[in-house]
């Protein structure tokens, strides 16, 4: 009942996220707690996520779908995914004039908003304890790289791809040619 | 007929959208304004901007949220549905393929070596995306408070984060209801 679980934990992903990034904290959690990805994985996928067109969400869902079960994982999880969208979103539609300017949703949001800027916050820590860290000592060629990424991006406002493109060149070079 | 039709071309729009959605549901919407608004005219501006601040307030990605709300209103549930899964099929495709290969390449060595380098460059995205949410998440000064909470939840009590998400919806609820009493007795 793989196919169940997935879409399962898709459900509950869709319904608890608001916005893109506020899904990978809830993806990095059921992704483990499942064992269907490591945490290196979820690094991974977001950097693939970030590349590739679609939504993280989505692209997370086949991503998981594929490794778990194969392409009818996938199809499993993307329509999990969506489930909000298919139920939840489809009532607003109907009222949507009324919805429109729901006082209800509005305060939710200003609860969630900063709930999910906490979880992000601490996906953040976690990840970084990972990403930074080779052969259990902090890998300076990999905080280099980190840093540099971090001043592309808000400094010179290069575009995301860019710097993933830019990223997978400098691991070519520091971990592939020079084998550091 | 002509509604099959109709649910036919949306279904072919929007998987059009699908191929083209980088960096999130912001470039969907600009490619709906090209068509919708601008030739087609089939919503208005503001009725686009609707649209997205409506799908963004609520729960799902924003993107299958926006397909489900022009769907419904072009021709039903029916067009909603067909909307939101013509958008996810060209990237369910494509990450398909990427995965595949992702699976047969990652231990080897130069392939393991450049995803050193972008997992390296995964904090400073986020960090970069987060700096743009912070603006508008602070309402209220006790949501300082409330990613706090969430936060040490999250890091060192490793709290599921289906709850952290309802904890926030519950706090705005009485964050909001507090300061409305609040400011009504200030004004009585």
């Amino acid at each position: 009942m793989l196919l169940l679980e997935l879409f399962w934990s898709f459900v509950k992903i869709g319904f608890t996220s608001f916005g893109g990034l506020s899904m990978i904290p809830l993806i990095t959690s059921e992704m483990l707690a499942h064992g269907w990805m490591t945490a290196e994985e979820v690094s991974d996928i977001v950097g693939i996520a970030e590349m590739t067109p679609g939504p993280v969400g989505l692209n997370c869902a086949t991503f998981a779908g594929m490794r778990t079960a194969g392409i009818i994982g996938a199809f499993a999880a993307n329509l999990g995914a969506l489930v909000p969208s298919l139920t939840f979103c489809a009532l607003a539609a109907m009222f949507f004039e009324r919805f429109k300017n729901s006082r209800r949703m509005t305060q939710v949001l200003v609860g969630v908003r900063p709930a999910s800027l906490g979880m992000i916050a601490g996906m953040m820590v976690t990840m970084t304890m990972q990403n930074y860290v080779r052969a259990d000592t902090v890998s300076w060629v990999c905080v280099g790289i980190g840093l540099l990424d971090a001043l592309l991006l808000m400094k010179w406002k290069v575009s995301i791809p860019a710097v993933i493109g830019i990223s997978a060149v400098l691991g070519l070079l520091f971990f592939g040619v020079l084998g550091l | 007929m002509k509604r099959f039709r109709k649910i036919l071309t949306l279904f072919l729009e929007f998987m059009k959208f699908g191929c083209f959605t980088f960096g999130g549901g912001w470039s969907i919407v600009s490619q709906m304004q090209k068509l919708y608004v601008e030739r087609k005219k089939t919503i208005t501006a503001e009725e686009l901007l609707d649209l997205t601040s409506v799908s963004r307030s609520l729960p799902g990605t924003m993107i299958g949220n926006v397909a489900m709300l022009y769907g419904y209103r072009m021709a039903g549930y029916p067009g909603g549905v067909v909307c939101a899964i013509g958008l996810t099929l060209p990237p369910l495709a494509i990450l398909a393929v990427i995965t595949h290969f992702y699976t047969l390449f990652r231990t080897n060595v130069w392939v393991a070596a450049a995803m050193t380098g972008v997992r390296a460059a995964v904090v400073p995205i986020i960090l970069s995306a987060v700096l743009g949410l912070i603006k508008g998440a602070f309402q209220y000064p006790p949501c300082y408070a409330v990613a706090a909470l969430t936060l040490g939840l999250y890091l060192i009590w490793n709290v599921n984060c289906v709850w952290l998400v309802l904890i926030g919806a519950v706090c705005g609820i009485v964050i909001c209801e507090v300061y409305k009493r609040r400011n009504g007795n200030a004004a009585a």
